[in-house]
């Protein structure tokens, strides 16, 4: 017996999740990306057709600059969650047996703490009287607050990682998970310690997590503008302060439409490219 | 003596948060050698295995790997293999590459190795395949693959545990031979894992019967079948018979029982543990396997009594006739060929059966049978 689903059927089906992303997605992104080609007059947009948003952003250096080392810091971001990241996943992982769960919880525990009360906690910690500092000042090791630590793009580096960190986490852990544990016997048993084990047998099973990992970390960080703002100083703009500025400030819409066009088309690049290693589930080849 | 031993376990016990896995396991293996263990689930034989991979650590005893104690090496500094029930095949490299891989630990480059692996893709017939990924195999391919990456670098022996486990069992008998032709083709030790006797029957030069971490009995499959050397022996292999009675007199050429009323004379002597003397007066469980059980023997038995059909189940090859004998049943199974169909249930018969086909256990060590051999009681 072979059941099959009429077309007529097929197409009604289809139609709640059509409908939900045209609404939801589709929607919203087709109209911003209608903007980004309007003008201003003004304080009023007008719905006057024009290149000059994008001209602007090839022809103005700022924003290239700004692109590039936005780009450069969110990828230094994106390995530095990597690296904290995937050490937990795999010791939470491979090595704990009892309270495994626990750990897992406590490794995502950050998500549920509201985002600005973790910057403002960052800025507490490596502010002139913070943590840091009055420690080393009390123990004698420094005679005046280090000022490197704050308002500058290592703040926001350090920050944005330990933000990311959740994000890198749950799909590396997730990987992790799904190795067949006597895949990692064999591999020992035909002659493999665990540090080579790990080379040719885990970090190759963990890849799809891994680049999804990548790329929910490099992406968030690309497209931060709060904590720039709260910890970067004069010296850590990024490119999602000229946005928020043109819809903050310069009341220029169209001109952030663009710019936040261009931002979604190297995620949209970043994501196509990678899209052949990463699944969501973190599986291997779909089995 | 290493040189004749791939193997040698000396009081090998294995402890699990104080539950025993495995009780002091000594045997010694040897070349060329297939040995099985053979239990059912939760018997330790599996444990067993591992222990000897490196899996494992044993928590007493002693194992030595060709003359070389290795009780406490890691799996990865062995020279044994192990054959997974799941076959464990690296799923993201293809069959050359997974069969290279302890090549490749041991830092041998693929181009040096090709015609190793090919051959040894040969030997289990599947050197076709060698750009596939073990997704893209069927079930039994993966076992032969899984065999030639433990084969190609000639381990001093090959662990396999349950490896026919997940097939069919059409492929699964094809599979016994393959297993069978490959370990006399390569002449390397195998140590085979399985809870199906027949298997273990068929493929070993010896077996081991294991039960709750203790060794019942190690020997070959003739010896297992008709040589139980305790009750939980004779109800795990084959299909027996079992006959409460009371020991009348027992000596080293065999004992006298009594089944109810019935006198029964074995030829041998009866089987207690620690091999003492078997106290007349004290209940015992007398075996006789089904198909030495003759229905209406047209030769002339040792032993002939009088009982009546109560059941008949016609089983294609043969047929199995339950009597009742002495209050008790016994069954007898009978080839197709040789069925006197004039047999049916209710009618009398004379069961026939041979001193010589006769096993006798104390009741005590019996009672452990019993999930085994319900019918027969």
């Amino acid at each position: 017996m072979k059941r099959t689903t009429s077309p007529a059927r097929a197409f009604l089906r289809g139609i709640p999740v059509t409908a939900w992303m045209l609404l939801l997605v589709i929607g919203p992104l087709a109209f911003t990306f209608l903007m980004s080609f309007w003008s201003t007059d003004g304080m009023q947009i007008t719905a006057a057709w024009t290149l000059k948003n994008y001209a602007l952003f090839f022809t103005d250096p700022l924003y290239v600059s700004v692109l590039a080392k936005s780009i450069l810091l969110a990828l230094a971001i994106a390995v530095l969650a990597i690296l904290t990241a995937y050490p937990l996943a795999y010791l939470v992982s491979f090595r704990i047996r009892r309270g495994k769960q626990l750990l897992f919880m406590l490794s995502i525990i950050p998500l549920w703490v509201s985002y600005l009360v973790r910057i403002i906690a960052w800025r507490t910690i490596l502010g002139n009287k913070g943590v840091i500092n009055s420690a080393l000042l009390a123990i004698g090791a420094i005679r005046e607050p280090l000022t490197f630590l704050l308002y500058n793009r290592f703040a926001i580096a350090i920050t944005l990682t330990y933000i990311c960190i959740p994000f890198v986490f749950i799909p590396v852990y997730t990987a992790l998970e799904k190795i067949p544990r006597n895949i990692l016997e064999a591999s020992s048993d035909l002659g493999a310690g665990e540090l080579r084990t790990f080379v040719n047998v885990v970090v190759p099973l963990s890849l799809p997590g891994l680049v999804t990992g990548f790329i929910f970390a490099f992406i968030i960080a690309l497209g931060d503008y709060i904590i720039p703002i709260q910890l970067g100083g004069t010296q850590g703009i990024m490119y999602g302060n000229l946005i928020w500025n043109q819809f903050g400030f310069a009341f220029n819409w169209p001109l952030g439409a663009a710019l936040g066009f261009i931002l979604f088309g190297i995620a949209v690049a970043v994501l196509t490219a990678t899209s052949r290693f990463g699944t969501t589930e973190g599986g291997f080849l779909n089995e | 003596m290493g040189d004749e031993f791939a193997i040698e376990l000396h009081g090998v016990r294995k402890v699990f948060d104080e539950v025993v896995a495995v009780r002091g396991f000594d045997v010694r293996i040897r070349k060329g050698e297939f040995f099985s263990l053979l239990g059912p689930s939760g018997c330790g034989k599996t444990t067993t295995l591992r222990m000897i991979a490196g899996l494992e650590e044993p928590t007493g005893g002693e194992i030595l790997l060709e003359g070389r104690d290795v009780s406490h090496v890691p799996a990865y500094r062995r020279n044994v293999h192990t054959v997974f029930q799941d076959y464990a095949l690296f799923p993201h490299m293809n069959v050359e590459r997974n069969v290279w891989f302890p090549l490749k630990m041991r830092g041998v480059s693929l181009a040096d190795t090709r015609q190793r692996i090919a051959q040894v893709l040969r030997i289990v017939s599947m050197e076709d395949f060698e750009r596939r990924l073990p997704q893209q195999l069927s079930g039994g391919q993966r076992q032969r693959v899984a065999l030639a990456r433990s084969l190609v670098d000639e381990p001093a022996a090959l662990l396999l545990d349950e490896p026919l486990g997940a097939l069919d069992y059409k492929l699964r008998v094809a599979m016994q031979k393959v297993l069978k032709d490959i370990q006399r083709k390569v002449g390397i030790t195998f140590i085979y894992v399985t809870h199906d006797q027949t298997e273990a029957l068929t493929m070993s030069d010896r077996i081991a019967v294991m039960k709750d971490g203790r060794v019942h009995q190690i020997g070959t499959p003739d010896e297992i079948y008709n040589s139980p050397a305790t009750a939980f022996v004779a109800s795990f292999i084959g299909d027996m018979n079992f006959l409460r009675g009371r020991l009348v007199s027992s000596g080293p050429t065999g004992c006298a029982v009594d089944v109810n009323g019935c006198a029964v004379r074995t030829a041998r002597a009866a089987c207690l543990p620690g091999g003492s003397a078997a106290e007349p007066g004290s209940e015992v469980l007398v075996c006789i396997r089904t198909e030495r059980v003759q229905v209406n023997p047209h030769r002339a038995t040792e032993h002939a009594v009088e009982g009546t059909v109560k059941r008949i189940v016609y089983r294609g090859t043969d047929y199995e006739a339950t009597c009742a004998f002495a209050g008790q049943e016994l069954r007898a199974v009978v080839s197709s060929v040789t069925w006197d169909p004039a047999v049916a249930v209710g009618s009398p018969v004379r069961v026939g059966f041979n001193a010589a086909d006769l096993s006798v256990f104390p009741l005590s060590e019996g009672s452990e049978i019993i999930q085994y051999a319900s019918e027969a009681v």
